[in-house]
């Protein structure tokens, strides 16, 4: 069975030649519980470029949550913004940051653009 | 709103009471104590011994501070009043109350003193609505503090109240047993902290008292501070000066710093109701204050990059590069009743992102800033071409994609009647507003100059010249009415065009869109009867068939749009049409004493002899706050051009003289002068008003 958050995280430290943090530099540490154990990822973003690793250490900002949540977030099936509304997520430090890594996860898996909904329903061939 | 209500806030925390002080709150009422767009306080009610009491006066002292004088007594009759109530409050992380008691009788007195103190925890879009809530309330109760709760799954948000002085509490509010000295008085300090449970603090209890400050605020310096930092204004028509200071006190009080500007402040839309992020607001308001607050700007372009789309989302309407359209906190927010986490549906903010980021730095000369936020300015402009051309036909067109709780309309005109043909019908989706081509124009010319003087990418300027003077070319050719000599209000879904006669085509001349062959008669359309009122030039023209003079979006005058109207005739020339517009909207503002409404009725100025105020939920409004100051922009013709400021006025002609000293920018601060010279028509006045024409000076 594929796991969406290892997925996610390996996804996130490949190279990019356009980041899509651009040129943001910090640390951020994502807590997840799963059952009784928390498992700790380490985001180090140096220039928009982002690497990972399981250190449990001080970061410029945290994002707290239950590896279930983050599955669906990894996979787009959840919303981080409003998860956070509904206390779903803790945040801690730099709010900004915490703004930017939400970029990082994709969008819902059935998402159409505008430009094919207008080609179809408005313009149809 | 109702002018009997008292509006104190802070940022986007507000308290919406009668002139007692009370709070007594209906499920469809507006009155409370709101943050981050949840009512945390629905009912605050004072009594002693069982009674209301009646209002003296009220100061409001400060936006955010206001002072209740109150006596006992019944109906309009007081009956030799011997104890006096002082409520001075202030709002801040919720609101801090000093409570005061002046018993002047030569004897001591014994009172019961009561609060009752309750909570709907109603969502703002549920107030109009009147839903029932889908969770549970709880209370808990101490010797130091009253808590109130609303809880839905894990959503929680609490109300913390407390008092100085020795209190009862129970679950309906607070009770102090006093005893009063003769000639003596008694106080104490009411703090009522609100809090949002899971925004940082998921697992625990808010540690009120200790974590969370106390609900003062510490925005008293900060006024001083700003009204300091602005230029000044120096001229002979008085009520310009009276408008410019009420604009910077409206301006103050609507700044908001959302979570991620590390404490800078950006414009929100509106008093109270809108005090969020709304990239469409922030944007013309930042656009208006740029040489009297140009870090305004910088904070809007942060917190807009920040929040810029990165996916593909139909129920929020994101896609990547897009600018945000409103973000809020709420309930319906949290459980996605309505997109706001955010909401991306507009068609405009993203062009006019770049716009103000070029403009911001040709003030500021801050390339520090254009350089951070090159990825984000290039994503906007990819989002231009990759994802709002709907059509395949080169415009940025717009439809929604959430057919529930999405817009209709993403331009700036957002009723579902504003976009009509001549003949009244409405244009189908997706629709390109023709101001849309303007703001992508513009968006285009300024990204090349921002990526060959900054970015230092030749190729990519040469790029995005190439595809705006294509562009160009392209509109003026499809949009232009040719019976009507001027330009669609839009092409609707089948490439016609929608050809209602509309102020959108002032906007078309700030972009620089405009053929200049074209553009006078565009600037006489403005300035004929159809168009201009009298005050200022109207959303639709006279005679169109959907025309209405106080249609909100089909006729009704609003005074920021006029302000970049004006701006747009500067660009191509016309200084006196420009000055005439200034003039209007200057006199109308004087009629609201400094305040402009958000929209006011477009009835011919002879027919009414003063500006008929359309009604609206907020007030002041951040673009019409903005409105004055990009006027005296327009006035002075300020325009910075390398390292300089340009400045080339235009008065109408009964101001004799304006100057504008210590305007910021990349030139360290300079003064601007200007004499009046320009003759506007004269018509019937109640009183002396800009409009009048020469007054011999």
């Amino acid at each position: 069975m594929t796991d969406a958050t290892s997925e996610f995280f390996e996804r996130i430290s490949k190279p990019s030649a356009r980041p899509p943090l651009g040129t943001v530099t910090g640390t951020v540490r994502i807590d997840l519980d799963r059952g009784k154990a928390t498992e700790h990822y380490l985001l180090t973003i140096d220039k928009g470029n982002i690497s990972v690793s399981s250190e449990n250490v001080k970061a410029d900002a945290t994002m707290h949550t239950d590896k279930a949540l983050f599955d669906k977030l990894a996979r787009g099936e959840a919303n981080a913004m409003a998860s956070v509304l509904r206390g779903l997520i803790a945040g801690e430090g730099d709010p900004k940051l915490l703004v930017l890594i939400q970029r990082l996860f994709p969008g819902p898996p059935n998402a159409r653009t505008a430009r094919t909904t207008a080609t179809q329903e408005a313009r149809p061939a | 709103m109702s002018n009997d209500l008292v509006n104190v806030l802070d940022g986007n925390t507000f308290v919406v009471s009668d002139t007692r002080g009370d709070i007594e709150a209906s499920p469809t009422d507006t009155t409370g104590l709101f943050s981050y767009d949840t009512r945390f306080l629905s009912e605050w009610v004072l009594t002693i011994d069982g009674k209301r009491l009646n209002p003296l006066s009220m100061d409001d002292l400060q936006y955010f501070e206001t002072r209740f004088f109150l006596v006992p007594g019944t109906g309009t009759i007081y009956v030799n009043a011997t104890l006096s109530v002082i409520r001075q409050r202030a709002v801040g992380l919720g609101f801090h109350e000093e409570l005061t008691i002046l018993n002047h009788d030569d004897k001591p007195v014994d009172i019961s003193v009561r609060i009752d103190a309750g909570s709907d925890f109603a969502d703002l879009f549920e107030i109009k609505d009147a839903k029932g809530k889908k969770g549970k309330y709880y209370h808990r109760i101490d010797k130091q503090h009253l808590l109130l709760g609303y809880e839905r799954e894990t959503f929680r948000r609490e109300t913390s109240i407390s008092s100085t002085a020795p209190a009862q509490f129970d679950e309906d509010g607070i009770s102090f047993s006093l005893h009063i000295e003769p000639h003596s008085d008694w106080t104490t300090d009411l703090d009522v902290v609100t809090a949002l449970l899971g925004w940082g603090e998921t697992h625990a209890k808010p540690k009120y008292g200790r974590e969370v400050r106390k609900a003062r605020p510490d925005m008293h310096t900060s006024l001083e501070t700003w009204l300091e930092a602005a230029p000044s204004v120096v001229t002979d028509w008085e009520p310009l000066r009276a408008t410019y200071r009420r604009s910077l006190i409206d301006l103050a009080a609507l700044r908001f710093s959302p979570p991620v500007s590390g404490g800078g402040s950006l414009p929100a839309a509106g008093l109270p109701w809108f005090m969020t992020i709304f990239g469409r607001d922030s944007i013309l308001t930042s656009l208006q204050a740029l040489p009297f607050a140009p870090e305004l700007a910088a904070t809007t372009i942060r917190s807009l990059a920040a929040w810029q789309g990165s996916r593909v989302d139909d129920f929020r309407e994101e896609d990547p590069g897009r600018i945000v359209h409103e973000l809020r906190y709420g309930e319906t927010a949290a459980f996605e009743e309505q997109p706001h986490s955010p909401y991306y549906g507009n068609a405009d903010a993203t062009p006019l992102f770049v716009v103000l980021m070029d403009e911001y730095e040709r003030w500021s000369g801050d390339t520090k800033l254009v350089q951070e936020h090159e990825l984000e300015a290039r994503a906007a402009l990819a989002w231009i071409d990759e994802y709002a051309d709907l059509q395949d036909n080169g415009y940025v067109s717009y439809q929604r994609r959430n057919e529930e709780t999405g817009l209709e309309n993403q331009c700036w005109k957002d009723s579902w009647d504003s976009i009509s043909y001549r003949d009244g019908r409405l244009g189908a989706y997706p629709l390109a507003t023709c101001e849309l081509q303007g703001y992508a124009y513009d968006a285009k010319v300024r990204g090349a100059r921002l990526a060959r003087t900054v970015w230092k990418d030749p190729a990519y300027a040469d790029q995005l010249d190439k595809q705006a003077a294509d562009l160009k070319r392209r509109f003026n050719r499809d949009f232009w009415v040719a019976d009507g000599q001027y330009y669609a209000l839009a092409l609707d879904g089948d490439g016609g065009q929608v050809d209602g006669l509309s102020s959108n085509i002032g906007h078309l001349l700030w972009s620089g869109i405009v053929d200049k062959s074209k553009a006078k008669a565009v600037a006489k359309h403005l300035m004929g009867p159809r168009l201009f009122s009298g005050w200022g030039v109207r959303t639709l023209a006279e005679g169109e068939g959907r025309f209405n003079p106080i249609g909100y979006h089909t006729g009704a005058v609003w005074p920021f749009d006029n302000s970049f109207i004006a701006w747009g005739l500067r660009r191509y020339g016309f200084k006196v049409e420009a000055a005439r517009i200034a003039a209007g909207i200057l006199d109308a503002a004087d009629f609201f004493k400094g305040r402009l409404p958000e929209a006011f009725a477009g009835y011919e100025r002879a027919f009414t002899a003063y500006p008929v105020e359309y009604p609206t939920a907020c007030s002041p409004q951040a673009w019409s706050t903005g409105t004055p100051l990009l006027l005296l922009r327009t006035m002075l013709g300020l325009e910075p051009i390398g390292e300089h400021l340009v400045v080339d006025p235009a008065l109408p002609n009964a101001i004799g003289h304006l100057a504008l000293l210590d305007i910021p920018g990349r030139w360290g601060t300079i003064d601007a002068f200007g004499r009046g010279r320009v003759i506007v028509d004269a018509k019937p006045r109640l009183r002396p008003q800009l409009s009048d024409g020469p007054t011999g000076r």
